[in-house]
Protein backbone atom coordinates (compact mmCIF):
# COMPACT_ATOMS: atom_id res chain seq x y z
CA UNK A 1 0.00 0.00 0.00
CA UNK A 2 1.45 3.43 -0.77
CA UNK A 3 2.46 5.56 1.78
CA UNK A 4 0.71 9.15 2.33
CA UNK A 5 3.87 10.96 1.10
CA UNK A 6 2.72 9.09 -2.74
CA UNK A 7 -1.44 10.14 -1.38
CA UNK A 8 -0.22 13.77 -1.89
CA UNK A 9 0.18 13.18 -5.24
CA UNK A 10 -2.17 13.86 -7.65
CA UNK A 11 -2.00 12.15 -11.01
CA UNK A 12 -1.98 14.13 -13.85
CA UNK A 13 -3.79 13.46 -16.92
CA UNK A 14 -1.73 13.88 -19.99
CA UNK A 15 -2.85 13.84 -23.78
CA UNK A 16 0.01 11.34 -23.84
CA UNK A 17 -1.78 9.32 -21.12
CA UNK A 18 -4.92 9.30 -22.83
CA UNK A 19 -2.99 7.88 -25.97
CA UNK A 20 -2.90 4.86 -23.97
CA UNK A 21 -4.22 1.76 -25.85
CA UNK A 22 -6.66 -0.36 -24.20
CA UNK A 23 -4.74 -3.46 -24.13
CA UNK A 24 -2.13 -1.37 -21.48
CA UNK A 25 -5.06 -0.15 -20.08
CA UNK A 26 -5.93 -3.47 -19.01
CA UNK A 27 -2.53 -4.74 -18.31
CA UNK A 28 -1.82 -1.46 -15.85
CA UNK A 29 -5.59 -1.95 -14.44
CA UNK A 30 -4.66 -2.98 -10.69
CA UNK A 31 -1.79 -0.41 -10.62
CA UNK A 32 -4.86 2.23 -12.07
CA UNK A 33 -7.02 1.25 -9.33
CA UNK A 34 -4.51 1.90 -6.76
CA UNK A 35 -3.57 4.91 -7.89
CA UNK A 36 -6.67 6.32 -8.26
CA UNK A 37 -7.29 4.98 -4.35
CA UNK A 38 -3.67 6.78 -3.23
CA UNK A 39 -5.18 9.75 -5.58
CA UNK A 40 -7.75 9.92 -3.39
CA UNK A 41 -5.84 9.62 -0.10
CA UNK A 42 -6.65 6.05 0.41
CA UNK A 43 -4.54 4.45 2.67
CA UNK A 44 -4.31 1.37 4.80
CA UNK A 45 -2.41 2.74 7.46
CA UNK A 46 -4.83 5.88 8.02
CA UNK A 47 -7.79 3.98 7.37
CA UNK A 48 -7.22 2.02 10.62
CA UNK A 49 -6.28 5.31 11.90
CA UNK A 50 -9.74 7.03 11.38
CA UNK A 51 -11.42 3.97 12.15
CA UNK A 52 -9.82 3.68 15.67
CA UNK A 53 -10.56 7.25 16.01
CA UNK A 54 -14.02 7.14 15.37
CA UNK A 55 -14.50 3.83 17.46
CA UNK A 56 -12.90 5.90 20.45
CA UNK A 57 -15.80 8.97 19.77
CA UNK A 58 -18.07 6.32 19.84
CA UNK A 59 -16.87 4.82 23.24
CA UNK A 60 -17.20 8.42 24.38
CA UNK A 61 -20.16 9.36 22.70
CA UNK A 62 -22.02 6.70 24.30
CA UNK A 63 -20.25 5.92 27.61
CA UNK A 64 -20.05 9.34 28.61
CA UNK A 65 -23.22 11.55 27.00
CA UNK A 66 -25.58 9.61 25.44
CA UNK A 67 -26.43 6.50 27.35
CA UNK A 68 -26.19 8.65 31.22
CA UNK A 69 -28.84 10.94 29.04
CA UNK A 70 -30.71 8.46 27.73
CA UNK A 71 -31.01 6.55 30.58
CA UNK A 72 -31.95 10.06 32.37
CA UNK A 73 -34.57 10.44 30.31
CA UNK A 74 -35.87 7.15 30.70
CA UNK A 75 -35.94 7.26 34.04
CA UNK A 76 -37.75 10.93 34.34
CA UNK A 77 -40.14 9.56 31.66
CA UNK A 78 -40.77 6.72 34.04
CA UNK A 79 -40.86 9.33 37.08
CA UNK A 80 -43.44 11.42 35.50
CA UNK A 81 -45.23 8.18 34.24
CA UNK A 82 -45.48 7.40 37.57
CA UNK A 83 -46.40 10.50 39.27
CA UNK A 84 -49.19 10.91 36.78
CA UNK A 85 -50.62 7.77 38.04
CA UNK A 86 -50.22 8.40 41.49
CA UNK A 87 -51.74 11.52 41.52
CA UNK A 88 -55.03 10.08 39.31
CA UNK A 89 -55.05 7.04 41.67
CA UNK A 90 -55.09 10.44 44.96
CA UNK A 91 -57.56 11.92 42.81
CA UNK A 92 -59.53 8.96 42.73
CA UNK A 93 -59.31 8.08 46.36
CA UNK A 94 -60.09 11.71 46.82
CA UNK A 95 -63.36 11.42 44.94
CA UNK A 96 -63.91 8.09 46.86
CA UNK A 97 -63.10 9.92 50.51
CA UNK A 98 -65.01 12.62 49.29
CA UNK A 99 -68.08 10.88 48.37
CA UNK A 100 -67.71 8.16 51.97
CA UNK A 101 -67.50 11.88 53.75
CA UNK A 102 -70.60 13.33 52.39
CA UNK A 103 -72.12 9.54 52.50
CA UNK A 104 -70.93 9.51 56.45
CA UNK A 105 -72.07 13.38 57.27
CA UNK A 106 -75.79 12.07 55.44
CA UNK A 107 -75.94 9.33 57.33
CA UNK A 108 -74.91 11.80 60.47
CA UNK A 109 -77.26 14.55 59.31
CA UNK A 110 -80.22 11.59 59.35
CA UNK A 111 -78.97 10.18 63.01
CA UNK A 112 -78.91 13.93 64.55
CA UNK A 113 -82.40 14.62 62.86
CA UNK A 114 -83.67 11.38 64.69
CA UNK A 115 -81.84 12.42 68.02
CA UNK A 116 -83.91 15.62 67.69
CA UNK A 117 -86.47 14.67 66.59
CA UNK A 118 -86.81 11.73 69.39
CA UNK A 119 -85.56 14.51 72.01
CA UNK A 120 -88.29 16.86 70.44
CA UNK A 121 -91.04 13.80 71.36
CA UNK A 122 -89.77 12.94 74.40
CA UNK A 123 -89.92 16.24 75.68
CA UNK A 124 -93.12 16.94 74.31
CA UNK A 125 -93.98 13.91 76.42
CA UNK A 126 -92.45 15.12 79.27
CA UNK A 127 -94.05 18.18 79.44
CA UNK A 128 -97.11 16.25 78.91
CA UNK A 129 -96.72 13.93 81.80
CA UNK A 130 -95.80 16.79 83.86
CA UNK A 131 -98.27 18.83 83.46
CA UNK A 132 -100.44 15.87 84.23
CA UNK A 133 -98.80 15.32 87.06
CA UNK A 134 -98.34 19.15 87.88
CA UNK A 135 -102.70 18.82 87.36
CA UNK A 136 -102.91 16.19 89.72
CA UNK A 137 -100.92 17.70 92.32
CA UNK A 138 -102.77 20.50 92.39
CA UNK A 139 -105.91 18.73 92.56
CA UNK A 140 -104.71 17.00 95.47
CA UNK A 141 -103.40 20.07 96.69
CA UNK A 142 -107.00 21.84 96.27
CA UNK A 143 -108.93 18.64 97.64
CA UNK A 144 -106.52 18.87 100.35
CA UNK A 145 -106.98 22.19 100.90
CA UNK A 146 -110.86 21.76 100.78
CA UNK A 147 -110.54 18.78 102.80
CA UNK A 148 -108.79 20.73 105.88
CA UNK A 149 -110.82 23.87 105.27
CA UNK A 150 -113.91 21.62 105.72
CA UNK A 151 -112.42 19.85 108.93
CA UNK A 152 -111.64 23.23 109.73
CA UNK A 153 -115.01 24.44 109.98
CA UNK A 154 -116.71 21.38 111.16
CA UNK A 155 -114.25 22.08 113.99
CA UNK A 156 -115.12 25.31 113.85
CA UNK A 157 -118.88 24.81 114.57
CA UNK A 158 -118.28 22.23 117.38
CA UNK A 159 -116.01 24.92 118.83
CA UNK A 160 -118.93 27.38 118.20
CA UNK A 161 -121.35 25.02 119.83
CA UNK A 162 -119.10 24.11 122.75
CA UNK A 163 -118.47 27.98 123.30
CA UNK A 164 -122.32 29.09 122.29
CA UNK A 165 -123.13 25.95 125.19
CA UNK A 166 -120.67 27.34 127.68
CA UNK A 167 -122.13 30.98 127.01
CA UNK A 168 -125.31 29.66 127.15
CA UNK A 169 -124.61 27.66 130.19
CA UNK A 170 -122.88 31.15 131.52
CA UNK A 171 -126.08 33.16 130.42
CA UNK A 172 -128.10 30.76 132.64
CA UNK A 173 -126.06 30.67 135.15
CA UNK A 174 -125.70 34.27 135.52
CA UNK A 175 -129.50 34.46 134.87
CA UNK A 176 -130.27 32.28 137.18
CA UNK A 177 -128.52 33.90 139.87
CA UNK A 178 -130.54 37.04 139.11
CA UNK A 179 -134.08 37.72 139.91
CA UNK A 180 -135.85 35.56 137.00
CA UNK A 181 -139.68 36.51 135.28
CA UNK A 182 -141.13 35.92 132.21
CA UNK A 183 -139.66 38.85 130.24
CA UNK A 184 -135.96 38.78 131.41
CA UNK A 185 -135.98 34.99 130.34
CA UNK A 186 -137.45 35.51 127.44
CA UNK A 187 -135.21 38.37 126.23
CA UNK A 188 -132.35 36.00 127.42
CA UNK A 189 -133.60 33.37 125.27
CA UNK A 190 -133.63 35.64 122.18
CA UNK A 191 -130.18 37.48 122.76
CA UNK A 192 -128.64 34.03 123.24
CA UNK A 193 -130.48 32.97 119.70
CA UNK A 194 -129.12 35.88 118.46
CA UNK A 195 -125.72 35.62 119.36
CA UNK A 196 -126.03 31.66 118.18
CA UNK A 197 -126.86 33.46 114.69
CA UNK A 198 -123.97 35.30 114.53
CA UNK B 1 -2.95 36.19 -7.07
CA UNK B 2 -3.85 32.96 -8.83
CA UNK B 3 -0.52 31.67 -7.34
CA UNK B 4 -1.32 32.27 -3.81
CA UNK B 5 -4.40 30.46 -3.74
CA UNK B 6 -4.05 27.46 -2.32
CA UNK B 7 -6.09 24.53 -2.97
CA UNK B 8 -6.02 21.60 -0.53
CA UNK B 9 -5.16 18.03 -2.16
CA UNK B 10 -7.28 14.94 -1.90
CA UNK B 11 -5.55 13.27 0.13
CA UNK B 12 -4.79 14.52 4.07
CA UNK B 13 -1.07 15.79 4.24
CA UNK B 14 1.41 13.95 6.69
CA UNK B 15 2.33 16.73 9.71
CA UNK B 16 4.76 14.63 11.59
CA UNK B 17 5.78 11.07 11.73
CA UNK B 18 5.83 8.71 15.01
CA UNK B 19 7.77 6.29 13.65
CA UNK B 20 6.74 4.70 10.92
CA UNK B 21 3.15 6.03 11.34
CA UNK B 22 1.99 9.32 9.87
CA UNK B 23 0.05 11.97 11.85
CA UNK B 24 -2.09 13.87 9.39
CA UNK B 25 -3.65 17.27 9.81
CA UNK B 26 -7.40 15.38 9.64
CA UNK B 27 -6.70 12.94 12.25
CA UNK B 28 -5.54 16.49 14.50
CA UNK B 29 -8.62 17.75 13.91
CA UNK B 30 -10.35 14.53 14.84
CA UNK B 31 -8.26 14.39 17.74
CA UNK B 32 -9.56 18.40 18.60
CA UNK B 33 -13.60 16.59 18.33
CA UNK B 34 -12.41 13.32 20.49
CA UNK B 35 -10.89 15.78 23.39
CA UNK B 36 -13.81 18.15 23.22
CA UNK B 37 -16.58 15.10 22.92
CA UNK B 38 -14.11 13.94 25.95
CA UNK B 39 -14.39 16.72 28.31
CA UNK B 40 -18.16 17.34 27.33
CA UNK B 41 -18.69 13.80 28.43
CA UNK B 42 -16.73 13.66 31.76
CA UNK B 43 -18.80 17.07 32.62
CA UNK B 44 -21.81 16.02 31.53
CA UNK B 45 -21.30 12.34 33.41
CA UNK B 46 -20.89 13.63 36.25
CA UNK B 47 -23.36 16.44 36.86
CA UNK B 48 -26.04 14.32 35.50
CA UNK B 49 -29.44 14.12 37.77
CA UNK B 50 -32.81 13.68 37.38
CA UNK B 51 -32.93 17.71 38.49
CA UNK B 52 -30.74 18.57 35.18
CA UNK B 53 -28.68 21.29 35.56
CA UNK B 54 -27.81 23.93 32.48
CA UNK B 55 -25.36 21.35 30.17
CA UNK B 56 -27.85 18.56 30.76
CA UNK B 57 -30.85 20.32 30.12
CA UNK B 58 -29.19 21.57 27.07
CA UNK B 59 -27.96 18.34 25.51
CA UNK B 60 -30.97 16.73 26.68
CA UNK B 61 -32.97 19.37 24.64
CA UNK B 62 -30.65 18.48 21.45
CA UNK B 63 -31.27 14.85 21.89
CA UNK B 64 -34.58 14.30 22.63
CA UNK B 65 -35.30 16.90 18.91
CA UNK B 66 -32.44 14.64 17.36
CA UNK B 67 -34.60 10.88 18.83
CA UNK B 68 -38.00 12.68 17.73
CA UNK B 69 -36.33 12.73 14.09
CA UNK B 70 -34.66 8.87 14.70
CA UNK B 71 -38.17 7.69 16.09
CA UNK B 72 -39.78 8.74 12.55
CA UNK B 73 -37.40 6.84 10.75
CA UNK B 74 -37.56 3.91 12.98
CA UNK B 75 -40.83 4.35 14.03
CA UNK B 76 -40.21 3.10 17.72
CA UNK B 77 -37.93 4.49 20.19
CA UNK B 78 -37.10 1.40 21.29
CA UNK B 79 -35.27 1.17 17.78
CA UNK B 80 -34.16 4.64 17.92
CA UNK B 81 -32.42 3.82 21.48
CA UNK B 82 -30.80 0.19 19.93
CA UNK B 83 -29.13 2.18 17.24
CA UNK B 84 -28.15 5.17 19.15
CA UNK B 85 -24.49 4.13 19.67
CA UNK B 86 -23.39 4.11 16.45
CA UNK B 87 -26.03 6.11 14.53
CA UNK B 88 -25.46 8.77 17.39
CA UNK B 89 -21.78 8.71 17.06
CA UNK B 90 -21.43 9.01 13.35
CA UNK B 91 -24.16 12.35 13.76
CA UNK B 92 -22.55 14.35 16.66
CA UNK B 93 -19.01 13.35 15.18
CA UNK B 94 -19.77 14.57 11.57
CA UNK B 95 -21.52 17.55 13.13
CA UNK B 96 -18.75 18.55 15.65
CA UNK B 97 -16.17 17.95 12.77
CA UNK B 98 -17.61 19.76 10.29
CA UNK B 99 -17.95 23.23 12.72
CA UNK B 100 -14.55 22.34 13.57
CA UNK B 101 -12.98 22.81 10.05
CA UNK B 102 -14.53 26.30 9.83
CA UNK B 103 -12.70 27.89 13.01
CA UNK B 104 -10.28 30.44 12.57
CA UNK B 105 -6.56 28.54 11.70
CA UNK B 106 -7.91 25.69 10.12
CA UNK B 107 -6.57 25.95 6.76
CA UNK B 108 -4.75 28.97 7.73
CA UNK B 109 -2.19 27.35 10.39
CA UNK B 110 0.67 26.14 8.01
CA UNK B 111 3.48 23.68 9.30
CA UNK B 112 6.36 23.60 6.16
CA UNK B 113 3.97 23.57 3.09
CA UNK B 114 1.33 21.91 4.55
CA UNK B 115 -1.97 23.19 6.62
CA UNK B 116 -1.94 21.60 10.58
CA UNK B 117 -5.55 21.69 11.00
CA UNK B 118 -7.94 20.40 7.78
CA UNK B 119 -11.38 19.25 8.59
CA UNK B 120 -11.78 15.68 9.71
CA UNK B 121 -14.02 14.73 6.86
CA UNK B 122 -11.74 15.59 4.07
CA UNK B 123 -10.39 12.70 4.77
CA UNK B 124 -11.93 9.46 2.61
CA UNK B 125 -10.67 7.22 4.95
CA UNK B 126 -12.28 8.22 8.04
CA UNK B 127 -15.54 9.05 5.86
CA UNK B 128 -15.10 5.19 4.08
CA UNK B 129 -14.16 4.00 7.35
CA UNK B 130 -17.59 5.52 8.84
CA UNK B 131 -19.44 4.06 6.24
CA UNK B 132 -18.28 0.97 6.90
CA UNK B 133 -19.20 0.86 10.64
CA UNK B 134 -22.29 1.95 9.21
CA UNK B 135 -23.43 -0.72 6.78
CA UNK B 136 -21.31 -3.51 8.37
CA UNK B 137 -23.34 -2.39 11.35
CA UNK B 138 -26.83 -2.30 9.53
CA UNK B 139 -25.98 -6.32 8.95
CA UNK B 140 -24.47 -6.83 12.36
CA UNK B 141 -28.17 -5.76 13.82
CA UNK B 142 -29.61 -7.60 11.37
CA UNK B 143 -27.89 -10.95 12.35
CA UNK B 144 -29.36 -10.41 15.98
CA UNK B 145 -32.45 -9.10 15.35
CA UNK B 146 -34.24 -11.72 12.71
CA UNK B 147 -31.34 -14.13 12.76
CA UNK B 148 -27.85 -15.32 10.23
CA UNK B 149 -29.86 -17.19 7.48
CA UNK B 150 -32.87 -15.04 7.56
CA UNK B 151 -30.97 -11.50 6.55
CA UNK B 152 -28.47 -13.78 4.28
CA UNK B 153 -31.70 -14.92 3.08
CA UNK B 154 -32.58 -11.98 1.50
CA UNK B 155 -29.33 -11.84 -0.58
CA UNK B 156 -29.01 -15.36 -1.56
CA UNK B 157 -32.73 -16.37 -2.37
CA UNK B 158 -32.03 -19.96 -3.42
CA UNK B 159 -34.88 -20.66 -1.61
CA UNK B 160 -37.90 -19.20 -3.09
CA UNK B 161 -36.47 -21.15 -6.72
CA UNK B 162 -36.55 -24.29 -5.08
CA UNK B 163 -40.13 -23.51 -3.75
CA UNK B 164 -41.10 -22.34 -7.00
CA UNK B 165 -40.81 -25.31 -8.86
CA UNK B 166 -44.25 -26.84 -7.36
CA UNK B 167 -46.11 -23.43 -8.57
CA UNK B 168 -45.93 -23.39 -11.92
CA UNK B 169 -43.50 -21.64 -14.40
CA UNK B 170 -44.43 -18.15 -13.90
CA UNK B 171 -43.66 -18.98 -9.89
CA UNK B 172 -40.53 -20.19 -11.27
CA UNK B 173 -39.32 -17.17 -13.11
CA UNK B 174 -40.51 -14.40 -10.41
CA UNK B 175 -38.22 -16.70 -8.16
CA UNK B 176 -35.05 -16.49 -10.79
CA UNK B 177 -35.75 -12.92 -11.42
CA UNK B 178 -36.06 -12.57 -7.37
CA UNK B 179 -32.42 -14.48 -6.77
CA UNK B 180 -31.02 -11.99 -9.37
CA UNK B 181 -32.26 -8.79 -7.54
CA UNK B 182 -30.92 -10.26 -4.44
CA UNK B 183 -27.38 -10.52 -6.03
CA UNK B 184 -28.35 -6.72 -7.21
CA UNK B 185 -28.64 -6.07 -3.11
CA UNK B 186 -25.05 -7.57 -2.54
CA UNK B 187 -23.59 -4.83 -5.41
CA UNK B 188 -25.83 -2.24 -3.64
CA UNK B 189 -24.64 -2.84 -0.33
CA UNK B 190 -21.25 -1.93 -1.45
CA UNK B 191 -22.77 1.36 -3.67
CA UNK B 192 -23.80 2.24 -0.16
CA UNK B 193 -20.73 2.42 1.17
CA UNK B 194 -19.40 3.67 -1.85
CA UNK B 195 -22.13 6.52 -1.88
CA UNK B 196 -22.31 7.50 1.88
CA UNK B 197 -18.43 7.62 2.16
CA UNK B 198 -18.06 9.96 -1.16
CA UNK B 199 -21.00 12.19 -0.50
CA UNK B 200 -19.83 13.14 3.22
CA UNK B 201 -16.43 13.78 1.14
CA UNK B 202 -17.10 15.45 -1.52
CA UNK B 203 -19.63 17.66 -0.01
CA UNK B 204 -16.70 18.60 2.85
CA UNK B 205 -14.18 19.14 0.53
CA UNK B 206 -16.02 21.23 -2.02
CA UNK B 207 -17.05 23.50 1.11
CA UNK B 208 -13.28 23.33 1.86
CA UNK B 209 -12.04 24.27 -1.29
CA UNK B 210 -14.58 27.07 -1.92
CA UNK B 211 -14.00 28.57 1.16
CA UNK B 212 -9.75 28.71 0.67
CA UNK B 213 -10.31 30.16 -2.45
CA UNK B 214 -13.07 33.07 -1.73
CA UNK B 215 -10.73 33.54 1.46
CA UNK B 216 -7.43 33.80 -0.62
CA UNK B 217 -9.38 36.24 -3.25
CA UNK B 218 -11.23 38.15 -1.14
CA UNK B 219 -9.72 37.93 2.99
CA UNK B 220 -12.38 39.69 4.77
CA UNK B 221 -16.50 39.70 4.93
CA UNK B 222 -16.76 37.68 1.37
CA UNK B 223 -16.16 34.45 2.49
CA UNK B 224 -18.97 34.63 5.92
CA UNK B 225 -22.00 33.65 3.65
CA UNK B 226 -19.94 30.68 2.37
CA UNK B 227 -19.17 29.76 5.86
CA UNK B 228 -22.51 30.02 7.17
CA UNK B 229 -23.38 27.88 4.09
CA UNK B 230 -20.66 25.42 5.23
CA UNK B 231 -22.57 25.91 8.99
CA UNK B 232 -25.41 24.52 6.88
CA UNK B 233 -23.74 22.09 5.19
CA UNK B 234 -22.34 20.81 8.17
CA UNK B 235 -25.75 19.65 9.68
CA UNK B 236 -26.82 18.40 6.41
CA UNK B 237 -24.64 16.01 5.70
CA UNK B 238 -24.54 14.65 9.61
CA UNK B 239 -27.99 14.58 9.35
CA UNK B 240 -28.10 12.76 6.02
CA UNK B 241 -25.29 10.58 7.23
CA UNK B 242 -27.02 9.29 10.21
CA UNK B 243 -30.36 9.45 8.83
CA UNK B 244 -29.29 6.93 5.36
CA UNK B 245 -27.51 4.26 8.56
CA UNK B 246 -30.87 4.51 10.79
CA UNK B 247 -32.85 3.70 7.56
CA UNK B 248 -30.25 0.77 6.36
CA UNK B 249 -30.69 -0.12 10.42
CA UNK B 250 -34.12 -0.32 10.18
CA UNK B 251 -34.75 -2.09 6.90
CA UNK B 252 -31.96 -4.57 7.68
CA UNK B 253 -33.76 -5.34 10.69
CA UNK B 254 -37.45 -5.95 9.33
CA UNK B 255 -38.24 -9.24 8.48
CA UNK B 256 -38.28 -10.18 4.65
CA UNK B 257 -41.66 -9.66 3.23
CA UNK B 258 -42.15 -13.55 2.21
CA UNK B 259 -41.60 -14.37 6.38
CA UNK B 260 -44.00 -11.10 7.20
CA UNK B 261 -46.88 -12.75 4.88
CA UNK B 262 -45.90 -16.51 6.56
CA UNK B 263 -46.35 -15.28 9.77
CA UNK B 264 -49.86 -12.78 9.11
CA UNK B 265 -51.14 -16.49 7.47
Amino acid sequence: MANVEHTTETPVVTPVNMEETHAEVVEHGATADAGLAASLGINAQLFVFQLINFTVVAVILWFLVLKPLTKTLAERKKMIDESIDNAKEIETNLALSEKEYQDKLKEAKGEANKVIEHAHTEAKQLGEDMKVKAKTEVEGIVAQAKKSIQSEKVQMMEEIRQESATLIVTALEKILNEKMDGNIDKKIIEDSLKNLKK
Amino acid sequence: MAAEIHIPTLAPEAIFHIGNLNITNTMINAWIAIVIFLILGIFIKRSISLKPGKLQNASEFFLDTLLGYFDQVTGDRKKTIRFLPIVGAIFFFILLSNWLGLLPGTGSITVGHNMLLRPANTDLNLTLAMALVSVIGSHLYAFATIGVFTHLGKFVQIKNVFKSFKKGPIAVLTAIIEFGVGLIEIVSEVAKVISLSLRLFGNIFAGEVLISVISALVAALVPTPFMLLEVLVGVIQAAVFAMLTLVYMTVATSAPHGDEEEAHH
